[in-house]
């Protein structure tokens, strides 16, 4: 099956995000697992994400870090980020990758 | 100050370095043979040592600690960034004025009020400082665990403060003592457990559990619900210290059977309490989910140790009547290991996380940012924390041993790991093993590539 467009620009979306760090864990926001979604409509990207803690210091600028980025790729006109705590965060969110990274098992809870 | 955004205490990082210079100068108080264990434990020199370590290192160190991780406890912002700043400067012109008035106790004239007028000046400034934090703290409903640690041990720090101010001033004029009454004038003079037991157990310790509370898990990935266990070691750390203070203040006012029993019971439970804290952080290493551990968590390892050698020490020291003999060595243990233990190696990692968040915040999504641990030299900063516990323990030992000068000798190598661990901070400040890592500009610094990415 060929992807739609805008599947395309929301995988474009996710790739290019994997250049933001959580700076604590030092490894991507995107295969840690804290962008629960993004919605692309013509040149505007809304992010749905959280972090690791409620309140986490480094909070404004992980979010500055995603309209940052985002705002780099061609054709996007404005970058919303929304940081939610519900889902709560934890391990179990983070990619294959990520956790083979962090040594942490498949079935950890 | 750091210029940043609401999430960061401004002043915290101003905070960290009047902390850490006032630790080398307590201990070089002690190794330069003015104060103990060369001179006695009630010397002026030995009194303004041990208030440089506790008032001027430890507390300013968790009030440091505290206005940067309240507002991540309870999710909110502090109501001003000008009160710790209030906060610190009340608090180091206080702690030099009390350090004046203790060098010239016993010599009369004015300069003897500078004791009083500097632990005022202390109270004021703490009251602050814990004003500060309380507004915070009480808006967040329901209050987390480490939050309520907090709360308790802020209510500590108010008796440690007042008890300690009414000291200085019966300590100023000698003649009030009598004139405020016999119960009075006994518990000034023989109060000086409270304080230590308020001090070091209820301020310090209790909110140095609360915030070990919030930073083992998030930097181990531990679950952070720490259950009934983590309200079992609060309600009887709080309980307990409360009750024994109660019961040691009724003990000197009016003496008895029941306040005795009150304070042997109010004892149990802080050993009961910090039995099960142990537990509870042993429990919290072995359900971490990031397998691999950083060097502050390791090296804190020595901190918990620490505490838990202390914990035995007062018990065989209570059972065998030999606590007054064992004071010097359990206040080494629980002063210098336990609690600035867990103090500098916890120091290593919010250090450089305040120093990426201040230099590399803002660039992030811009360009290949270093990660936080790309700010320390874990391999090359291990020996020195190593130095720092085994020096602790040797200053205990010898001081248990009544050896002195095998205790001042320790001290030393203790102020040499100070010092070490003070350039290591200030490196990772100063981004300067991220400069070395990156040869060119263009050149992406090690951030892990993930599989898949493109990097």
């Amino acid at each position: 099956m060929t992807p739609s467009p805008a599947t395309l620009r929301e995988d474009g979306a996710r790739e290019a995000l994997r250049d933001v760090i959580d700076p604590e864990l030092g490894y991507n926001i995107v295969d840690l697992g804290l962008v629960y979604g993004i919605a692309i409509e013509g040149g505007v990207i809304d992010v749905t994400m959280t972090m690791t803690t409620p309140g986490c210091p480094a909070q404004d600028y992980i979010v500055g870090g995603v309209e940052r980025r985002l705002a780099e790729e061609p054709g996007v006109t404005g970058v919303f980020v929304s940081v939610v705590w519900e889902p709560t965060w934890s391990p179990r969110c983070m990619s294959a990758a990520a956790k083979a990274h962090f040594r942490i098992r498949e079935d950890a809870p | 100050m750091i210029p940043t955004s609401d999430r960061l205490s401004r002043w915290t990082p101003a905070i960290f370095v009047c902390a850490l210079v006032n630790f080398g100068f307590g201990l070089a108080l002690s190794v330069s043979g003015f104060a103990w264990p060369l001179a006695p434990a009630s010397a002026p020199a030995s009194l303004a040592m041990v208030h440089t370590l506790t008032i001027g290192w430890l507390t300013l160190l968790m009030f440091g600690a505290l206005f940067q991780f309240v507002p991540v406890i309870t999710a909110r912002a502090l109501p001003s960034q000008i009160w710790p700043l209030a906060t610190l400067i009340g608090v180091e012109s206080g702690l030099v004025s009390m350090i004046g008035g203790f060098l010239a106790l016993g010599r009369g004239g004015a300069a003897a009020l500078l004791l009083p007028a500097g632990g005022g000046l202390v109270t004021l400034a703490v009251l602050l400082g814990a004003g500060a934090l309380l507004v915070p703290l009480i808006a967040k409903r329901p209050a987390p665990l480490s939050a309520r640690f907090v709360l308790a041990g802020l209510g500590f720090l108010l008796l440690t403060v007042l008890l300690g101010l009414a000291f200085a001033v019966a300590l100023t004029v000698p003649a009030l003592g009598p004139a405020l009454g016999p119960g009075l004038a006994v518990l000034l003079g023989d109060g000086l457990g409270d304080h230590v037991l308020a001090g070091i157990g209820g301020w310090f310790t209790l909110t140095a559990i609360g915030v070990s509370y919030e930073l083992l898990p998030m930097f181990m990935l531990a679950p952070h619900d720490r259950g009934a266990l983590g309200v079992a070691v609060l309600v009887s750390g709080a309980g307990g210290f409360f009750v024994a203070f109660g019961a040691g203040l009724g003990g000197i006012i009016s003496p008895g059977g029941g306040v005795w029993l009150a304070e042997q019971i109010g004892r149990l439970a802080i050993v009961l309490a910090l039995g099960l804290y142990l537990l509870d952080v042993a429990r919290l290493y072995r359900s971490r989910r990031r397998q691999q551990i950083e060097l502050h968590n390791r090296a804190a390892i020595g901190a918990f140790v620490a505490l838990g050698l202390a914990v035995l020490l007062a018990l065989g020291a209570v059972a065998f009547g030999h606590l007054t003999a064992l004071a010097p060595t359990l206040v080494l243990l629980l002063l210098l290991g336990w609690l600035s233990g867990l103090g500098v190696t916890q120091l290593y990692k919010i250090v450089a996380f305040l120093a990426w968040l201040s230099r590399y915040g803002s660039q992030l999504g811009r360009h290949p940012v270093p990660r936080v641990q790309d700010l320390v030299n874990e391999p090359g900063s291990r020996g020195v924390f190593a130095l720092y516990f085994a020096s602790v323990a040797i200053a205990a030992l010898a001081a248990m041993l009544g050896w002195p000068e095998v205790t001042r000798a320790a001290l030393a190598l203790t102020l040499l790991a100070v010092a070490l661990l003070a350039r290591e901070y200030l490196r990772a400040w100063r981004a300067h093993y991220a400069r070395a890592a990156k040869p060119a500009p263009d050149r992406p610094l090690p951030i892990p590539p993930p599989q898949g990415a493109r990097r």
